[in-house]
């Protein structure tokens, strides 16, 4: 099938459709839509090309000799472009020997006339009618095909009848780039407040621009008009107003306008878009009632996107009663000067309104995750390992690789259960005294080769999702959990790392890397592995491995076993104690751990305590990850995949500092080693909380941690802040993070490089890597951000069910975590929530509290200080909210039929909640953790079964938390972000 | 806002060439009675056309005369017609005195100037269209032109540019890929021996990438030199027969 330019132009979402493959674009279409359309379309279309999946070619057929047609004279530019395309598939069928009939597809009448007969077997017909004969039953592809017909019409339309201007035009690109480069206008990255999304936006200024202007902080922009048509994302430049027309931003809790404006900032309108980024929006459409009081203008209607910062989207369709309870989605596509709104289409349904399934797959929308089954294509290139045909070594790879099976005890140390053994470790001595400390990581390249099927799909998925009660896997499960999984007793590919260290002080003498075969001999879960080290040998009946052995040699292999643990444990102690030194930075506390897994592994991940194997583990893991950065980023110092994170702006940890000072603690955030030491010290024995809540904080005024190129940054900037290490990478779970797998194949060319041998791997150049590194740091974003929104729609769908006013567990202990001028935040440590909390509500009335601590609502009014705030009622009462004070919250949710529900606090005393338990609360805090972790686990287990009742996947969904998630150091790190106080793509938030 | 894409993803650039290949290139040799030797050459669009009077005895200050070599003498011209805005003075401006010096330096480096001492050698080129590779034009013809002139010359001298686009090297750069601004460079080379004879190069290249550049401008000065010598014995052949040989 040939699309002519036309069709290029405006279909290219149904050429889009995964279904619809071979298609052969040609030059001149493709030139077309570049000149026509812009970039944007073109880099879409570039993208189809690109794919594999979708079997597209282009074909220049305007460098072909027998395909170029000169332009004639008098003609125009679309019949001249038609009649080429046509002589192209004239050609192309001729060169295809006669044999393939070509569909030329055109919506332009008069070539369907004039070529529609001209050859036999090249057909010339409109879209419509191809989508009819060749597609009856993609109904997606009709109804998206109707949808853009009619808000093409609708364009159409309002052009002719263009009335009053809503919004001032912008100005043309060369005048917003000259401007850029005088300086008279700035270029930056738009995003609109959640909370205030009719009001506040910020720009967040790029690069040169803010040094050049003076400017520190975002620029404000503030209500529609000044926003003037751009959506947040958009790449805007602004102009700055005059001084006097600055505005503050506001810093009151929710609805109700902010009596006291902080301080003017900078303030701007948009002047012109540069880069637009439009996506897919979730909507729904309003209810019957609304519809009506829009009124005449029933054909189009007003949807309410998902997300609060997408304005309100004008499409025109006549389904809108039948879509009534569903979640939609659509695409916006274009918004004129003259309207106060977006236009766009309606794309196809997600599900219904609060139907679990509906909501997860809004998140994945709005998160731009696409996750479809693994195609047949891609399943034919995995490995066969069934019990009729199990997978064997080869005996060519037993040739090319290192075979540890006879000499090293491998094992592997993992959750209970878990079926995606990424690592595994090996300790022994060698004749010359010295240690061997060996790291074996999962061969998924092995199976995964370069630009393969698999590979491109991975690639586009970059990493695994974990939702709160699923997950998507990079790769199909026969690799993940089979064939590349080192399991116990079983042959692995692997890759290994080893290093020889001396047998006291552990210095690494050398360092061996390469592929081999292992056997793992004992796969260990944490548990165990802990009793063993702390010389519990009980334990051994909960091993499988020792099951059938008789006395003797059970114990001598328990020798064995326990030797290597405990020197694994050492080693570890010992390099983690260097790493110290230099400033590393431990922000997981304990009771972050049990936030953390308190949703990722429900029966699997409960630590009593932490456990230090969880730590030796992590420790492996990153010396693995330094020393594979240090050897890729040697052999190609311009096209390494390394992680860096970078030191974070000093001006960000201010809240932190004011936060510790009103607990009487001095954090010192000049260096990381500074940092780490003043908040191991900023400890109140009577509250871990407050220590947790410091390191959350401190997490939260940190950057993120980024993929990059070597060839694009400067090497001083590759530093790795929070491990304290000058190079880092990920290298240890290529199951699930795509960047591993680039890494291996750097790894393996670096080997390849060094013996001399020709590099077999196509490694990425510079430029395409640090585009691919966007796309990875972009999904792992992404990924982070739906998990986030998930846990947040379990815990909404918990509580849902429940009666605040009666249900003991709606009640609980919160922590004041910030002030605000109408309410503070806060943070409930036994469900992990953090929210707003109101001291004056819709009313005016005012929180009071009687000497008994039970609050009611007052007429009077709130004084806001530094870190307390104090309501005063009229009747001269008054009571005062300290940072840190424990209150008593209610946990109800406000529904929402549009957005997202929410959780709403209400401080119902402001004395401590006490538990049932109150006898535990004054024993030592180890026990009241322990004690909390079985709380959380219970009532989240509890929430669990509920839903699964809902929607009957129990068995499933437990299989589903066998799997592992993150055990280096930096992961867990990197979640805490999710736990941080602040919303992260929004810091104004709240 | 959409920038001009030099190198498409199936690899072709803006006017359907390949990344190392030439545009076609038309020459001949004889084209002025009066002169001792005169050459035309088209690459592509860019039309150029050189002349050579000499050896002779050194016209104007005679202390200029060199006491072991001759002295080489380049002009370099460029027709007011010969780009899309029409420029005002034909010669005699930086661009041109730069361009000149260049010449000279390669043909310095080529022609045996130490057979001919205190005697001079002039080469005046003109070009009559720029559509990108002036330099290695100019080069090419007064090449033909010294070779007309029965000049002895330790070779060929073959030049070619050559640009770097998205990891790639460009050979033989139009004027849209000159006037995208990525890195130029240029190449006058003596084929046989692999001698370089000039280099120059503009905009910033990472030095890793260099190689890549040299080499694609190597090869394609190399192409150059297959065709020159094609022109130069069809040349021949058409003189000798004239010749009554």
């Amino acid at each position: 099938m040939i699309p002519d330019w036309k069709v290029v132009q405006d279909y290219l979402e149904i050429l889009e459709f995964p279904e619809l493959k071979g298609i052969i674009f040609m030059q001149t279409a493709c030139q077309a839509v570049q000149h026509q359309r812009g970039r944007r379309q073109y880099n879409k279309l570039r993208n189809l090309l690109k794919d594999a999946r979708h079997d597209c070619v282009l074909f220049a057929n305007e460098f072909q000799q027998s395909c170029y047609l000169p332009r004639e004279r008098g003609e125009s530019m679309e019949k001249w472009q038609s009649r080429s395309i046509y002589n192209a598939a004239t050609w192309y069928y001729h060169h295809c020997q006669d044999r393939m009939p070509i569909v030329m597809v055109t919506e332009d009448d008069e070539a369907i006339q004039q070529y529609g007969s001209e050859t036999e077997g090249v057909f010339v017909i409109s879209f419509k009618s191809y989508l009819d004969n060749f597609w009856p039953d993609l109904k997606a592809a009709h109804e998206l095909c109707e949808s853009i017909l009619q808000s093409r019409r609708e364009r159409e339309n309002e052009s002719q009848e263009s009335h009053g201007k809503e919004y001032p035009e912008h100005l043309p690109l060369e005048v917003l780039e000259a401007g850029i480069k005088s300086g008279r206008y700035i270029q930056g990255t738009l995003s609109v407040n959640k909370h205030r999304a009719q009001i506040e936006a910020f720009v967040r200024l790029q690069g040169a621009s803010s040094k050049d202007s003076g400017l520190v902080s975002d620029i404000l922009i503030h209500g529609m008009k000044a926003r003037n048509r751009s959506i947040h994302g958009d790449v805007v430049v602004v102009e700055l107003l005059p001084k006097n027309e600055w505005k503050g931003r506001t810093t009151a809790l929710g609805e109700n306008d902010g009596e006291f404006p902080s301080e003017p900032m900078p303030t701007g309108r948009v002047v012109g878009i540069l880069q637009k980024n439009w996506r897919d929006y979730v909507v729904t459409f309003p209810s019957k009632e609304e519809v009506q009081s829009q009124g005449k203008n029933a054909r189009k209607i007003l949807v309410i996107p998902w997300d609060y910062r997408i304005p309100k989207i004008r499409i025109s369709t006549q389904q809108a009663e039948a879509l009534q309870d569903f979640r939609v989605v659509v695409r916006i596509d274009s918004w004129e000067s003259t309207s106060m709104y977006p236009s766009g289409h309606f794309v196809r349904v997600l599900g219904r309104i609060g139907d679990l399934e509906g909501e997860i797959a809004t998140i994945l929308v709005e998160n731009s995750i696409s996750v479809v089954p693994f195609s047949e294509a891609q399943m034919c290139e995995m490995p066969v390992n069934t019990t009729e045909n199990p997978w064997k070594v080869s005996s060519e790879e037993e040739r090319e690789r290192k075979d540890l099976r006879k000499t090293h005890l491998v094992f592997s140390i993992d959750p209970r259960g878990c079926e995606d053994v990424d690592d595994a470790f090996s300790v022994r001595a060698l004749d010359n005294g010295n240690l061997e400390l060996g790291v074996h990581i999962a061969d998924v390249t092995h199976f995964v080769a370069s630009h393969s099927y698999i590979d491109i799909e991975a690639r586009t998925r970059a990493t695994t999702y974990y939702l709160a009660d699923r997950r998507y896997d990079m790769l199909p499960s026969i690799l993940s959990a089979d064939v590349c999984s080192l399991l116990g007793g079983v042959d692995r590919y692997a890759v290994s790392i080893m290093w020889e260290l001396d047998k006291t002080s552990y210095e690494i003498k050398e360092v061996w890397y390469g592929r081999t075969i292992i056997r793992s001999a004992y796969k260990l879960f944490y548990e165990a592995a802990q009793e063993l080290l702390d010389g519990n040998v009980d334990i051994v009946d909960d091993i499988p491995e020792f099951g059938d052995l008789d006395e003797k040699s059970r114990q001598a292999k328990l020798e064995e076993l326990l030797w290597a643990i405990r020197k694994l444990t050492d080693i570890a102690r010992h390099v983690r104690a260097k790493r110290y030194q230099c400033g590393a930075l431990e922000l997981e506390g304990v009771e972050v751990r049990i936030q953390l897994d308190e949703k990722k592994n429900i029966h699997d991940l409960i630590p009593k305590q932490p456990l230090e194997v969880h730590e030796t583990v992590a420790e492996c893991m990153i010396l693995a990850n330094h020393w594979v950065a240090k050897k890729i980023w040697e052999s190609f110092p311009h096209q390494a995949l390394l992680r860096r994170h970078p030191p974070p702006h000093q001006e960000f940890f201010s809240e932190l500092r004011e936060c510790a000072k009103a607990k009487g603690f001095f954090i010192d955030t000049r260096s990381n080693k500074a940092l780490a030491d003043s908040l191991d010290n900023a400890n109140d024995p009577n509250d871990p909380i407050v220590n947790w809540l410091l390191r959350s904080m401190a997490t939260q005024a940190m950057s993120n941690a980024l993929y990059f190129s070597t060839g694009s940054c400067a090497e001083e900037e590759f530093h790795h802040y929070g491990l304290a290490l000058d190079k880092y990478t990920h290298f240890t779970s290529p199951i699930r993070r795509y960047s591993d797998i680039i890494v291996h194949r750097l790894l393996m060319a670096a080997i390849s490089k060094d013996k001399k041998m020709e590099i077999k791997e196509d490694l990425f150049s510079n430029k395409d890597l640090e585009e691919l590194c966007r796309h990875i740091n972009n999904r792992n974003r992404a990924a982070q951000h739906s998990q986030k929104q998930s846990t947040e729609l379990f815990q909404c769908m918990y509580f849902k069910d429940k009666d605040p006013e009666t249900e003991e567990r709606c009640i609980s202990d919160g922590v004041i975590y910030s002030i605000r001028t109408n309410g503070v935040l806060v943070f409930i440590p036994r469900f992990g929530i953090k929210g707003a909390a109101y001291l004056k509500n819709k009313d005016g009335l005012v929180i009071s509290c009687s000497p008994d601590g039970h609050s009611e609502w007052k007429p009077g009014s709130l004084q806001r200080f530094q870190n307390k705030i104090t309501s005063t009622t009229t009747g001269g009462e008054s009571v005062t909210f300290h940072l840190f004070d424990h209150v008593t919250v209610r946990i109800s949710v406000q529904a929402s039929r549009c957005h997202s529900d929410t959780i709403r606090l209400e401080i119902i005393s402001n004395k401590p909640y006490m538990m049932p338990d109150t006898e535990l609360f004054q024993q030592s805090s180890l026990l009241l953790k322990s004690d909390l972790v079985k709380e959380v686990t219970r009532s989240v287990e509890e929430a669990q079964l509920a839903q699964e009742v809902k929607v009957n996947v129990i068995e499933k969904d437990y299989q589903k938390y066998c799997q592992t998630k993150g055990r280096s150091l930096y992961t867990l790190l990197e979640e805490i972000r999710d736990l941080a106080l602040l919303d992260v793509s929004n810091s104004y938030g709240i | 806002m959409a920038g001009l894409e030099l190198l498409s993803d199936q690899g072709y650039r803006v006017d359907g060439r390949r990344a190392g290949e030439l545009r076609k290139i038309q020459a001949r040799m004889g084209v002025f009675a009066q002169a001792d030797g005169s050459a035309y050459i088209e690459q592509g669009n860019t039309k150029a056309l050189a002349v050579v009077y000499g050896p002779h005895e050194i016209r104007g200050s005679r202390a200029r005369a060199l006491p072991d070599r001759a002295l080489v003498n380049c002009q370099y011209s460029s027709a007011t017609f010969s780009t899309g805005e029409r420029k005002r003075r034909p010669h005699g401006d930086r661009k041109s005195c730069e361009m000149g010096l260049q010449l000279r330096q390669t043909f310095e480096a080529a022609v045996l100037t130490q057979l001919h001492p205190r005697s001079q050698i002039d080469i005046y080129v003109q070009v009559l269209q720029a559509d990108g590779g002036t330099y290695a034009a100019c080069v090419n013809a007064a090449t033909l032109a010294v070779l007309d002139a029965g000049i002895p010359m330790r070779d060929f001298v073959c030049a070619c540019s050559a640009g770097f686009v998205d990891g790639t090297a460009l050979a033989d750069l139009s004027h849209v890929e000159e006037a995208a601004g990525g890195p130029q460079l240029a190449l006058a080379l003596l084929p046989s021996s692999g001698q370089i004879a000039l280099l120059e190069m503009d905009a910033r290249l990472h030095e890793d990438h260099l190689e890549q550049v040299l080499e694609a401008a190597a090869h394609a000065a190399r192409d150059v030199h297959t065709l020159l010598d094609r022109v130069v014995r069809q040349h021949v052949q058409e003189a000798s027969i004239l010749l009554g040989d």
